[in-house]
Formats: C-alpha cells, sequence, structure tokens
C-alpha cells in the first residue's frame, strides 16, 4: 500500500538509506493527515450510523424513556415500512421530482450555455444574472415563492396581464400541482449549477476539431451532434448525477414551503422521513426508512462513481495523449 | 453574403430575446423580495400587486433587524425573533466550519496530489459524504449528539459542517494544487525544508486566490444550510435560515415584508461572495471532469 505512495523517480534509488528514510517520512506524512480524518469519522460518522442500526431493529417512541430499553423486534420494522403505501408514494414523488428537476436543470443550462459560451457584447452582466438564483439560500426561495405564487399574488397577475388571459392556477394550494410548483422551484433555484459547468465545458472543448470539421464541409448541425456532444459527454453526466442526487435529498424549499401538503402532494422522502420521525415522533421506524433511502442511495451513488470515473479516465486518456503528441 | 451576414443578425437577437427573457424570470423573484421588504404592510399582498414599494419604508428592517417597536405595533409584531445573534451565529459556526474544512481539505489534497494518499477511489468514496442525503443521520445525529451534550452547541453545527463539506473543499483545492509545478518543492526539499513546511509556506501562498475561492464557496454550503442547523440548533444557537423559519407558524398573518427584509439581509452576503467568485465557481462543480 505504501509503496504506491512513493513517486516513481525514487524507485531506482529504493535500496539507499536515503531512500528509506524518505519512505518512512512519506509514510508518516500520510498517517498525520489521514489520521485525523479516520478518527473523526470513527467518532462522529460511525457512533451515528450504529445507533441508526439499533433503532432499526428496536422498536422505541420518545415515550418510552432511556432508549436503551426499547424492545428488539427484528425485521417487523422493515416489513412495516416496506409494506407502507405512504413510503412507496414518497419514494415514487421524490423520483419524479428528482427526475423531473434534474431534465428542467439541464435543459435550461444547456440552452443557456449554449447561447452564451461564445464572447458576445453583455455576457458578462447575463453570467452575473443566471447565477443569482443559485446564492439565494433555498428557505428564502421558499418564503419567496410563497409572497409570488398566491393565487390572486403577483406571478398570475403578471402573467395575466400579459396573455390577456385570465390565469389562477392555484401554485400552492391544488394537490395536483404543488410537487410541480416545486420542481420548478427547483429548477429556478439550481439551473444556475447545470449552466456554470456546461458552459465551463463548452468554452473548454478545443476548437481544432470544431475548425476541422467546419473545413470538410460539416453543418453546425452535425458539428454539434458529432463533435461538439460527444466531447461533452462528461460534463454532461456530471451536470445530470449531481443534480439528480441534490435533488433526491432536496428538504429546505419543499419543507418551508409546503410541509408536504396540501395533503401528502409533496410528501417525497426526506420530508416523510422527517414528518415521521420529527412530527409523529416513531424514531425507529423513521430510522429504517433512513436506512433503506441509505441503501438505495449509496447504490445510485455508487453507480454514479462508476459513471463519473469511466469518464474522467477517458478524459484522462484523450488530455494525456494530447500532451504527449505535443511533446513528442 | 448578404443574407448571411441578415442571418446573423437575426440570430444575435434571437439570443439576446432568449437570454433576456431568462434573466427576467431569474430575476423577478429577486426583485419581488428586495421590492416588498420595502413595502408598508398594507401593500405586502394587496390586489392587484404593487409592484414597487409606495411609498417605500424602512420599517420592516427596523423592525425585523433591531426590533424598533413603534414599528411593530401591529398584529406582526415577532418579538421573540432576534435575527442580530443570529446573524452573529451564522457568521461563526459557517465562518469556522468553513475555514477548518479548507485548511484540513487543502493539507489532504496536496497528500493526494503529491503523494497518492488517497487512491481515485477513495476520492469518490469521498464524495459519498456529500451525495448521501443528510436526512438519514440527522435523527441518530440528534441523539448522539444530545448524549455528548453538543445538542445546540456551535461546536457541535461545526463539526458536521466541516465534516460534510469536507469532500468539496478536498476536491477544490486539489485541482488548484495540482497546476502548482512541481519544481518549486523540489528546490525547498533539497534546502531541507519538511513537508509541513514545504505545504504552508509554499504550496498554499502559491495557491492564495485558490484558497479564498474554495473558502467562500463552501461558505456558501454552510451559509444557506438548513436541515442540520434546523434539528441539531434549538434555543441557544440559532442560524439565520432557522431564524426565518420562525415565520413558518405565522404565516396566517402573513408578514411578507418582515420576512422580505430577513430574506435580503440572510442573502445579500451570498450574492456578494457568489459575484467575487463568479469566475471559480465552474471549478468548484466541476470535480476535474473540464480541463483548459
Amino acid at each position: 500500500m505504501s509503496v504506491a505512495a512513493v513517486p516513481a523517480a525514487s524507485v531506482d534509488l529504493q535500496r539507499s538509506p536515503r531512500a528509506l528514510s524518505r519512505r518512512r517520512a512519506i509514510r508518516w506524512f500520510r498517517w498525520s493527515i489521514l489520521g485525523p480524518l479516520i478518527v473523526l469519522l470513527a467518532v462522529v460518522l460511525m457512533p451515528v450510523l450504529l445507533l441508526q442500526l439499533y433503532f432499526s431493529f428496536h422498536q422505541w417512541s420518545v415515550y418510552l424513556g432511556s432508549w436503551s430499553e426499547a424492545e428488539y423486534v427484528g425485521l417487523d420494522l422493515f416489513g412495516e415500512v416496506l409494506t407502507d403505501p405512504r413510503f412507496g408514494w414518497a419514494v415514487v414523488r421524490s423520483l419524479a421530482f428528482a427526475t423531473g428537476s434534474t431534465i428542467g436543470c439541464f435543459l435550461v443550462g444547456f440552452a443557456l450555455a449554449f447561447l452564451m459560451y461564445k464572447p458576445f457584447r453583455g455576457q458578462a452582466l447575463y453570467y452575473t444574472i443566471f447565477i443569482l438564483p443559485m446564492l439565494t439560500v433555498p428557505v428564502v426561495v421558499a418564503y419567496t415563492a410563497e409572497m409570488l405564487l398566491y393565487q390572486s399574488g403577483p406571478i398570475n397577475d403578471l402573467i395575466s396581464r400579459i396573455t390577456g388571459i385570465e390565469f389562477k392556477p392555484m401554485w400552492l394550494t391544488d394537490p395536483n400541482i404543488a410537487l410541480m410548483t416545486v420542481m420548478l422551484l427547483e429548477i429556478w433555484n439550481w439551473a444556475p449549477f447545470s449552466f456554470i459547468i456546461l458552459l465551463a465545458g463548452l468554452a473548454a472543448i478545443p476548437k481544432e476539431p470544431i475548425e476541422a470539421a467546419e473545413i470538410l464541409g460539416a453543418s453546425r448541425w452535425r458539428i454539434f451532434w458529432e463533435v461538439q456532444l460527444p466531447l461533452l459527454r462528461p460534463v454532461i453526466f456530471l451536470a445530470l448525477v449531481l443534480r439528480f442526487l441534490e435533488a433526491m435529498a432536496e428538504f429546505p424549499k419543499t419543507w418551508a414551503l409546503l410541509q408536504g401538503g396540501p395533503g401528502t402532494a409533496t410528501e417525497t422522502l426526506p420530508v416523510y422521513i422527517f414528518l415521521t420521525t420529527w412530527q409523529y415522533f416513531e424514531i425507529s421506524k423513521g430510522a429504517v426508512m433512513s436506512y433503506i433511502v441509505m441503501v438505495m442511495m449509496i447504490v445510485i451513488v455508487l453507480f454514479a462513481i462508476r459513471l463519473l470515473r469511466r469518464e474522467k479516465r477517458s478524459l484522462d486518456a484523450m488530455y494525456g495523449q494530447a500532451a504527449r503528441e505535443a511533446a513528442a | 453574403m448578404t443574407s448571411k451576414s441578415r442571418r446573423r443578425r437575426i440570430a444575435a437577437i434571437l439570443r439576446y430575446a432568449a437570454l433576456t427573457a431568462w434573466a427576467v424570470v431569474a430575476f423577478f423573484p429577486i426583485f419581488w423580495m428586495i421590492s416588498t421588504s420595502f413595502k408598508p404592510d398594507t401593500q405586502w399582498f394587496a390586489w392587484p400587486p404593487f409592484y414597487f414599494p409606495h411609498p417605500p419604508t424602512l420599517s420592516n428592517y427596523l423592525n425585523v433587524w433591531f426590533g424598533a417597536e413603534e414599528y411593530a405595533a401591529t398584529q406582526y409584531a415577532i418579538s421573540s425573533q432576534k435575527p442580530l445573534i443570529s446573524l452573529m451565529n451564522s457568521t461563526i459556526i459557517a465562518g469556522t466550519s468553513t475555514l477548518l474544512s479548507v485548511l484540513f481539505g487543502s493539507v489532504l489534497a496536496y497528500g493526494v496530489s503529491r503523494y497518492r494518499i488517497l487512491s481515485e477511489t477513495r476520492m469518490f468514496q469521498l464524495l459519498m459524504l456529500r451525495m448521501i442525503p443528510p436526512i438519514v443521520i440527522v435523527a441518530p445525529l440528534s441523539l448522539y449528539y444530545s448524549a455528548l451534550g453538543l445538542l445546540d452547541s456551535m461546536t457541535g453545527l461545526i463539526l458536521i459542517y466541516f465534516l460534510t463539506t469536507l469532500p468539496y473543499a478536498v476536491w477544490m483545492t486539489k485541482s488548484f494544487i495540482d497546476e502548482v509545478p512541481r519544481e518549486i518543492e523540489h528546490a525547498a526539499e533539497i534546502l531541507g525544508a519538511s513537508r509541513w513546511r514545504t505545504i504552508f509556506e509554499i504550496v498554499l501562498p502559491l495557491i492564495r486566490s485558490g484558497l479564498v475561492a474554495t473558502f467562500l464557496f463552501i461558505l456558501i454550503l454552510t451559509w444557506s444550510e438548513y436541515l442540520l442547523a434546523l434539528i441539531i440548533t434549538k434555543t441557544q444557537v440559532t442560524t439565520l435560515p432557522i431564524e426565518l423559519s420562525k415565520y413558518q407558524g405565522t404565516t396566517e398573518g402573513r408578514v411578507y415584508g418582515r420576512q422580505a427584509a430577513l430574506s435580503v439581509g440572510i442573502t445579500i452576503p451570498l450574492i456578494i461572495v457568489g459575484l467575487i467568485i463568479r469566475r471559480h465557481l465552474a471549478r468548484g462543480f466541476s470535480f476535474g471532469m473540464v480541463r483548459r
């Protein structure tokens, strides 16, 4: 393990006492950095995960006095949660919310980035305005949305005035559209994220292949599909994956704005877990749901990491090759 | 040729139209928040809506931030608010945890960049700390914290913010350290400087602006964090987002002007910070996927 840590340059000096002491020094250096990290994870994170595991198998609620008295119930709670239709719907809602807002953020972000990646007058101003929503604290987004979206509020008023049609959807109180409202807020809030990395990605695409394709007479459409898009693939993956994961965890806007309501219309996984734990005080049930969600998310994250790593590898290979060619 | 230049002009106009349309969408809610924060209480949810305060008043700010009683003579007065204390709490908590995160993160990043003390797999696994939704650990975390006496304390919040932002700090500072030529360090090593001295006296000063960017980037995350603060803080220590969320219980009263005044105060620091580091934002998000 520590052998890999030695830079390749010192391999030929391996036997000399100086190299040995250097290796020892590097090992010391390595553990003096990693040590605190491991201790921290062991002290803060491990007990939390163990407690979570404990509560998943022991029925406990706050009315029961000390939590160490909780009764062992085996897998009962898992059965209860997995057959709970409300939990199932929360999963569906979360996935729908995350998918919808990810696609929305991507489309908006990509359109803006594509319109902006070449320099033009006013570029800096537009960039500044476009990143503002991301700098707005999520809770503030929720409260501002409340001011904007009540039925006779400014948004409906503005749209009615512009289109001349009476436009009066109940954004926040109609159970059929409440989740979509939160999704739109998420898109407003986080499209800048997709925009920023896609813009950086588009601007970083080397000009030579595009110029070469132009000389060969390719149409702009073909250049876009066959040159720019493939070169942009790693960044696109990143935009989609990170946004999806963050959207799965979205809590502040949904909670501060609607607390899962009207009815259960916006009850996503984080909201349902929060309600179960902090309003119904079913700590154990909340723990089981957390565990299920955690396992689910770890699977998704591992899959995402595989994707990202593969993209990064191909990028490394490509740029490594380019660097070697430049050196030769 | 002329038809081509005309087509180009139309394309430019369409581009400006599309960009301006989204600029309006992006800016309108922020405009509304600022506008409402200056409105007297009769205009908070009047119909038809007032787009500009008429006449503008500072009463919302005076009431919310300084608890000025004479402006709070209505039912909307909320005397339990203490936003200035929250402002201080937020500053200390976000500032300290971010500083720790950047400091430790950059040393770790140096180790990864120069000695591969974490493999690429481990680096991605580190990201998991950030990618698993925090909701899955808040309940046991709060029990654990209450056992340790860390509930409702700054230390508790700082600790958990430090851990959850560390992955970003490592990834971001690593991208800056990777760009520092190694020759300088080799020279320092030959001259007999220890690794720690090399880090703190040579490498970190060289990436100063990168460190500032990382610091501000993570500050955005810790400043606006909501869920963990909601659970871990109770009465002694509240951060600004939690202070704002206290208005949730009072939606019957609809104290929009007050909420807006508080919201503006919470948002302005972040907008300033964001504009300072706007050029570096892409790097914070891109995890080595964007090459230049």
